[in-house]
């Protein structure tokens, strides 16, 4: 089911970060960095967000040998719709990034 | 002092996101180890509880779990521990005047050494059965919790019993049972939350029900 209404402003700017870099897999802490979210208003977006079919997550396994899968997010084909439907969002997208 | 505390309001957090989002939890957990080696685990984890909470008001599941707690520790504990303070301190608000004991036999009343024997008699028996009362709202509180509706039924129909009992004993030694059908009358509207949470139960999680067939069933 994919959200009608308008992104709120916090989820315009996850929408940004996820946007930025559609077919990298971001973790919850690296997406707080970069958004200035906190974890109170990051994650129940990104559960809103992938009940919605706006976000995909899976458990990645850590670049670094020992450390435990992370959970890790990117945009959906619709979640990526969503990102350049919004006034001015696919402006300043990088050139590669596509619905794939 | 921080880490342990962020690890304790991490696992508030944890525990109060349900089954269907464990994943979720799961998630908020392993990144949290993160931000425990990176960071400031602290506000991280208090968002985590915050976002836990948000999801509990925004799902019915979080609504039950909520209600659910809220029986147990808004009502339930502080029966129990109303009782228990009576069977312990001399009943002090469960004779008329609030006198207690004291007030009940009429000490100093030219009658009072004709029921003294008696009262003294029957204290014992009473304190009893007032303690079991409120080690049953201890024990429903429990099951209540553990979402063992079967056990809740088994406890309330016991705690029916024994309040029904002490009423009697109450009226026939005391003449005034009011303090005690005040307290019947809140362990029965306690007991009649219970079917209705507990088919609210059976409704949100069926699977549960197949499991424990006294859940469907819960109260007489």
């Amino acid at each position: 089911m994919v959200r009608k209404r308008q992104p709120s402003k916090q989820m315009r700017i996850l929408l940004d970060a996820l946007s930025a870099e559609r077919e990298q897999w971001r973790h919850g802490y690296d997406l707080m960095k970069e958004t200035g979210l906190s974890s109170g208003t990051l994650y129940p977006l990104l559960m809103r967000m992938t009940d919605q079919g706006l976000v995909e997550a899976e458990w990645r396994e850590p670049a670094q040998p020992g450390r435990p899968a992370r959970h890790a997010y990117r945009l959906t084909a619709a979640g990526f719709a969503l990102a350049l439907e919004r006034p001015g969002g696919g402006e300043h997208l990088p050139a590669t990034a596509s619905l794939a | 002092m921080n880490a342990p505390l962020s690890r304790a309001i991490m696992a508030v957090a944890v525990c109060c996101l349900d089954e269907s989002r464990r994943e979720w939890s799961a998630a908020m957990r392993v990144e949290f180890e993160t931000v425990a080696v990176e960071g400031k685990p602290l506000p991280f984890a208090i968002g985590c509880l915050a976002a836990a909470w948000r999801e509990m008001l925004t799902r019915e599941q979080g609504r039950f779990t909520l209600t659910n707690y809220a029986l147990a520790l808004g009502l339930m504990i502080p029966m129990a521990a109303l009782q228990i303070g009576c069977a312990l301190f001399g009943f002090p608000y469960l004779y008329p005047g609030q006198d207690g004991l004291r007030g009940a036999l009429l000490e100093g009343a030219a009658h009072e050494i004709l029921i003294r024997g008696v009262y003294q008699a029957a204290v014992p028996s009473l304190a009893l059965l007032l303690l079991l009362l409120g080690l049953g709202h201890l024990r429903i509180a429990w099951a209540m919790l553990e979402r063992d509706w079967a056990r809740v039924k088994r406890m309330g129909t016991l705690m029916l019993a024994a309040a029904a009992t002490l009423i009697i004993f109450m009226g026939v030694l005391f003449l005034d049972s009011s303090q005690a059908l005040l307290q019947v009358a809140v362990l029965t509207i306690e007991l009649a939350t219970v079917p209705m949470v507990a088919r609210w139960h059976a409704q949100l999680f069926p699977a549960a029900v197949t499991e424990h067939p006294g859940y469907a069933d819960p109260l007489p």
